[in-house]
């Protein structure tokens, strides 16, 4: 498949006078999206952004594999252009500079040692770097907050992080050159203000926008298709898919078909936005903003019926025999996205946007061809938690899980000017317009986030097909755009009820439970716990603000 | 090495239908564990030079199966057609290579050092500090291979912190060290135990002081066994992990934090991951095959008397 | 050992007054300067005073200096004697530095409410953990699994023993055999999880789910007929063990036995040395007068092999036991104590308390909870390992 895709590439390879062409019309033709929602990709500086952003898209190109070290510097070194605006050659020697930050393979610090290099070499800066590993992330930034040992000028941190870190005062605020520099009002609506910013005060530059997207094998879905004529839009219909086909054989692989995967093991915290997803469509009521406590009185609403028919439905697939690939019960989200989806087994997956810049681009992936997104399914009914009823409408919502990742500078810098500048332009320069279209293109671990990132020509320019890159972008569009879309809160702690729900269900799915309601009451009890021991009222006042209220 | 213990009596080559049988059920046993041991080792190797293809197809025989690819290596910027350009992940890699290098063969040798005289010490006098006796000051110093490190670890975050030795090799040596000092003592002791007193007694009537004649008699007879636990130090220190997770941060960091954090949220690549593995434990194989005879000579040398 | 020094040494020293008072005005004196440091720091560090220490080193150089006066002057004032603490001074001075200082204080965590977001720090909250402990079944189940793990020691202890026996016996490339069984040793916990538990284990395309797909699909109808009948013989015994559709984590029985497993995979090399080194330390004398006595070889081995190794046996189980009671690695990235728990470790259950959730003071109690059960067990058992080597003293 992928050698296929490399030989047509390089025949369509464009000329650079070619691409040149097409880059100037991008700015002609922008905002052309499926999409009506967006509005209209700011397109300044068209000319010399269009250029470069043709020029990094090419880099290494769609099926040459995942991008190498080189292929980072030269795309840092092409993108340098807005730092040399506001930055002079040499101007940072002798700052040194401390960046914390994921150590994902081939992701995250990785990109970034390779994007920072260039910068380095001009400004004359030297940035030290703390890699951690995902699993490590979360404890390691709050045994770093709690006994005062914050040694980092930059952390690429999560949304969620905000209220450990913006709410202790740990955090530096974002000057106002560096909003000009990284054109933040390009930034999707969802994204803007309040995220990124706690107390009225800009923390953040984002990079990534998350959202949870479904998405499924197009060649399950169809006439005469295994999976039936059309791709369920419903988590009722999801679950009566796969239930149906069990038994049935992959038209690909020729291994035994599978439906909807769900990850049954805990991820370190992310694993709960998996029943998140399912438990969105039926407790996030257009209505009420909160769905997963009650906004009052912190009451955990995660026991209610809404979140109990969602860990059901689970149960529902566990009791069915086949339902599941083998071993899924020690299947984590990883698995189920990489392991599983991305190498052909099982045909639908709520996932980050990952999935789909991965299914082309990635060199672990079978299913590029055939893979096809959509939002978060829907559900026949909602549950109304202030009346405490069922409402027989149809209602869907999005699950903007995590939020995206984001660089901040920690108030370490305050008190050196020269150091301050030089953390926040390296954080900008990762920030960039155009930088930021290379990693949503390319596997970085991150998704789009800005609405120039959805000019459909650019991706067709870089080798994506038109159909495929309208499916996968517009599925982010649409969930991002979405007037009923779950938001998560930005409290303190969050990942430790996200934790210790995962736990819980983690029992509750292998039995250790005698029911939904019973797993379900259990994460409520530990949740209740949890707010206790952090302090009922202040997390009652940040959640009703993260939630706007 | 060269004790005959299954000698060819008389009796078994009245027997050679059984002798034959119980040789090759000897070899049988031998080689199925020797693959047992060999094939993960052997499956690291081969899937650092895989693509996705092959891993998903799960091809096991290089050149046969698949083709070596140098994905993963490059990944690594160890690849032949990387290894001369610039690669911020290779720096990145070499930096922890040699802290780890660093920080665990330091800390060894501090530990056997200190252990062995605290061994020779414990296996030859009898002392007494306050209630405790030598068995007390044994366990004393075994406990600390018990306490779980969950107990130590915000309380060292701490102590360092204020001590100004947080992401310092120093501070994980000294970490490092009391880890497998336990270890060090155990094998030691049991190391002197064996060797008898006679001559150091010869020694010391020579007029020898005692750490004259612990240093020129008794630690040359027991360097296997300092071996032994140096070797055993090193595997323990060098794969070592949560604590080089928890204390260091840019200056000090180490291998095994590189390796685990192979495993993020997007997937893993095989090739990488299997490579980064690999050359974290290739030093320790070379180790391995090279020391591998003074590790049985030292270990437990003085257990049967 | 207890009743008096195994070296006998005749000591002849002279100490005078003056070098005995020197000794002791060096440790006084220097302990006097620690103190008056420690009291100064922490005068700064509650700002009754401002001196403007950057960090505790002082401190920390004043101990160092303390302890190498308390060294110097052990010899100086009981000459002799004092050379022979020499031996144990150091590293006991070290430990007790080490570990005193970040115990007491994991003491005060365990006893505290402390949720490392909470916004109000730390909060001593008596027995509430211990109360909290008690009540907590998925603890409890937590140490009935490392129970099981403990138990499966004698297994690994009997395959270590069969492979030194092995290795000891005449045999051909020796050296090749002694090598290769002890590299799992070697490993990180982390790469054989990765590499192992994930890549090898893996359900569609690992190649162990792959061999035992294979053993337990119907052979081939062109094979010649014995070897078809010997096949599908094979077959039917895959399949009626399941191998048709492999599973290693789904249940809680398998999936405890592979966690078992690919740790007795690292360890058995450990214990397979140990014992292999006390076997080529047996006098062949022994050997050979019980062939002269005319034992078979099978009563060779219980008569005169397994009681000399008895010591070295129960040396190395007790250091796998400790081991085996840190078993945590291999469970965080492989089961996350699954399924329900069933995988569990003490150390892994404290480790999601701990680290995921932030919950430092619980998960600091449950650790020092286990390090007393620990120490406890470990005290009954070495008491009665002590008993049983008692013939070597």
């Amino acid at each position: 498949m992928k050698v296929e895709m490399y030989k047509a590439i390089m025949a369509a390879q464009m000329s650079r006078r070619n691409m040149l062409k097409g880059a100037a019309s991008v700015g002609a033709i922008a905002a052309v999206g499926g999409a009506g929602a967006l509005t209209a990709p700011k397109v300044a500086n068209a000319g010399g952004h269009g250029d470069v952003r043709a020029q990094i898209l090419q880099i290494p190109g769609v099926g040459m594999g995942s991008p190498t070290d080189a292929d980072w510097q030269r795309v840092g070194e092409l993108c340098l252009g807005p730092v040399r605006e506001n930055v002079a050659e040499g101007e940072f020697e002798g700052v040194e500079l401390t960046f914390l930050g994921l150590n994902n393979q081939n992701l995250h610090n990785f990109l970034f040692r390779g994007f920072l290099k260039p910068w380095e070499a001009y400004t004359g800066a030297k940035i030290n770097w703390i890699d951690l590993a995902q699993a490590d992330y979360n404890p390691r930034l709050q045994q770093a907050i709690a006994t005062g040992t914050v040694d980092f000028d930059i952390i690429e941190m999560g949304a969620p992080f905000e209220g450990d870190t913006a709410g202790k005062g740990l955090l530096d605020e974002m000057p106002e050159w560096v909003k000009d520099q990284i054109e933040a009002d390009d930034l999707v609506g969802y994204l803007q203000p309040p995220v990124g910013t706690w107390d009225g005060k800009t923390y953040r530059i984002t990079i990534d926008g998350d959202c949870h997207t479904f998405c499924y094998r197009k060649d399950y879905f169809g006439d005469g298709a295994i999976g039936g004529a059309e791709v369920p839009r419903t988590w009722q219909q999801v679950n009566q898919v796969t239930k149906d086909l069990v038994g049935k054989t992959d038209p690909m692989t020729g291994l035994p078909a599978h439906g909807y995967l769900d990850p049954l093991k805990g991820w370190g915290g992310f694993g709960f936005y998996f029943i998140a997803n399912r438990a969105a469509a039926y407790a996030k009521h257009p209505n009420d903003p909160a769905w997963l406590f009650d906004p009052d009185t912190m009451a955990p609403r995660v026991n209610n019926p809404a979140w109990v028919q969602a860990i059901q439905d689970v149960m529902d697939l566990i009791e069915t025999p086949g339902a599941y690939p083998a071993d899924q019960i020690n299947a984590d989200p990883g698995t189920t996205g990489f392991q599983q989806f991305l190498a052909g087994t099982g045909s639908m997956l709520m996932w980050w946007g990952d999935i789909g810049s991965n299914a082309r681009t990635s060199d672990t992936s079978v299913v590029g061809d055939v893979v096809g997104f959509g939002i978060n399914p829907g559900s026949d009914r909602v549950y109304n938690s202030q009346t405490g009823q069922w409402e027989d409408t149809y209602n869907e919502a999005p699950n903007m899980a995590y939020l995206g990742w984001g660089i901040y500078v920690t108030k370490n810098v305050q008190g050196d000017d020269l150091k301050r500048k030089a953390a926040w332009s390296a954080a900008a320069h990762l920030g960039g317009k155009d930088i930021s279209l290379w990693m949503s293109a390319y596997p970085s671990g991150f998704q789009p986030y800005r609405n120039s990132h959805f000019q459909y020509d650019e991706w067709e320019a870089a080798g994506y097909d038109r159909d495929y890159v309208e499916d996968y972008l517009g599925s982010n569009a649409d969930s991002y755009n979405h007037p009923n879309a779950a938001i998560e809160p930005r409290i303190p702690g969050i990942f430790q009820y996200y934790s210790v729900a995962e736990d819980e269900l983690a029992k509750g799915f292998a039995g250790q439970y005698g029911s939904a309601q019973e797993t379900a009451d259990a994460i409520a009890a530990a949740w209740e716990g949890i707010t206790d021991q952090i302090g009922r009222d202040t997390q009652i006042s940040l959640y009703r603000a993260s939630l706007g209220l | 090495m060269s004790a005959q213990i299954f000698k060819d009596s008389d009796t078994d080559r009245k027997f050679r239908p059984v002798w034959y049988l119980s040789r090759g059920l000897i070899y049988g046993v031998l080689i199925l564990w020797a693959i047992v041991c060999l094939f993960p080792i052997f499956w690291t190797a081969t899937t650092a030079f895989k693509t996705a293809p092959d891993v998903m197809q799960g091809n096991i025989i290089p050149w046969i199966d698949f083709t070596p690819n140098w994905l993963g290596w490059r990944s690594l910027g160890l690849s032949p057609d990387t290894i001369g350009n610039e690669s911020t992940v290779r720096e990145e890699f070499l930096k922890r290579f040699w802290n780890s290098t660093v920080v665990s063969v330091t800390a060894s040798l501090f530990a056997v050092v200190l252990g062995s005289c605290a061994a020779y010490g414990l296996s030859r006098f009898s002392y007494k500090f306050g209630f405790m006796r030598n068995s007390d000051i044994s366990f004393f110093f075994l406990s600390q291979l018990i306490l779980p490190p969950v107990v130590l670890a915000l309380p060292f975050l701490v102590l360092y912190k204020s001590l100004d030795l947080l992401d310092t090799r120093i501070g994980l040596i000294f970490l490092y060290t009391l880890t497998v000092l336990p270890i060090v003592i155990w094998i030691m002791r049991d190391q002197f135990s064996s060797i008898p007193t006679e001559l150091e007694e010869a020694a010391l009537v020579d007029g020898l002081s005692i750490w004259g004649a612990f240093s020129t008699i008794v630690m040359p007879i027991a360097l296997p066994g300092m071996v032994a636990a140096f070797i055993l130090s090193l595997v323990l220190t060098w794969n070592e992990y949560f604590f080089a997770a928890l204390l260091t941060s840019s200056a000090a960091k180490t291998l095994p934090v590189m390796v685990a954090s192979q495993t993020g949220s997007q997937g893993i690549s095989w090739w990488s991951m299997a490579a980064l593995s690999f050359a974290a434990i290739v030093p320790l194989i070379i180790i391995g095959i090279i020391l591998e005879r003074y590790i049985i000579k030292g270990m437990a040398a003085g257990a049967v008397k | 050992m207890e009743d008096g020094d195994r070296l006998h040494v005749v000591t002849a020293d002279h100490i005078s007054d003056q070098r005995r008072r020197l000794g002791k005005t060096l440790v006084w004196g220097s302990a006097a300067l620690m103190a008056l440091i420690f009291v100064l720091q922490t005068l700064d560090g509650i700002g009754t005073l401002t001196i403007g220490f950057e960090n505790w080193r002082p401190s920390l150089y004043a101990y160092l200096f303390w302890s190498t006066c308390l060294c110097v002057s052990q010899v100086l004032i009981r000459g002799e004697h004092g050379k022979r603490t020499l031996f144990v001074l150091p590293a006991a001075l070290f430990v007790i530095s080490m570990v005193v200082f970040p115990l007491l204080f994991g003491l005060v965590i365990a006893f505290s409410d402390w949720n490392l977001s909470s916004p109000d720090g730390r909060q001593f909250n008596g027995i509430d953990n211990l109360r909290q402990m008690a009540g907590d079944p998925f603890y409890w189940n937590a140490m009935r699994n490392m129970v099981w793990y403990t138990a499966a020691i004698v297994v690994e202890y009997a395959i270590a023993f069969g492979l030194a026996l092995l290795l000891n016996g005449q045999i051909r490339a020796r050296k090749f055999f002694r090598v290769a069984f002890l590299l799992p040793l070697m490993l990180s916990p982390v790469a054989v999880s990765w590499m192992i538990g994930k890549s090898m284990l893996e359900i569609r395309f690992g190649p162990i789910s792959r061999f035992m797909r294979y053993i337990a699909s119907e052979p081939s109808a062109d094979l010649p007929a014995p070897l078809f009948w010997i096949g599908s013989y094979i077959s039917d015994i895959g399949q009626w063990l399941g191998w048709a559709s492999p599973s290693f984590f789904g249940s809680a029985g398998i999936a405890r036995a592979m966690i078992m497993m690919m740790d007795a995979w690292t360890f058995i090399p450990f214990m397979m040395i140990m014992i292999l080194a006390g076997l080529q330390a047996i006098p062949r004398e022994l050997f050979e007068a019980a062939e002269v006595d005319g034992a078979s070889k099978w009563r060779q081995f219980w008569e005169v092999t397994f009681p000399l190794m008895l010591p070295v046996s129960i040396t190395a189980i007790l250091i796998r036991i400790i081991f085996k009671l840190k078993l945590a690695d291999i469970i965080i990235n492989i089961t996350s104590g699954g399924p329900g728990g069933a995988t569990d470790s003490v150390t892994s259950f404290i480790f999601r308390e701990y680290r995921d959730r932030s919950n430092v003071g619980y998960g600091t109690l449950l650790a020092i909870v286990y390090l007393v059960v620990i120490v406890i067990a470990m005290t009954i058992l070495m008491k009665l390992a002590d008993r049983w080597m008692k013939p070597r003293y």
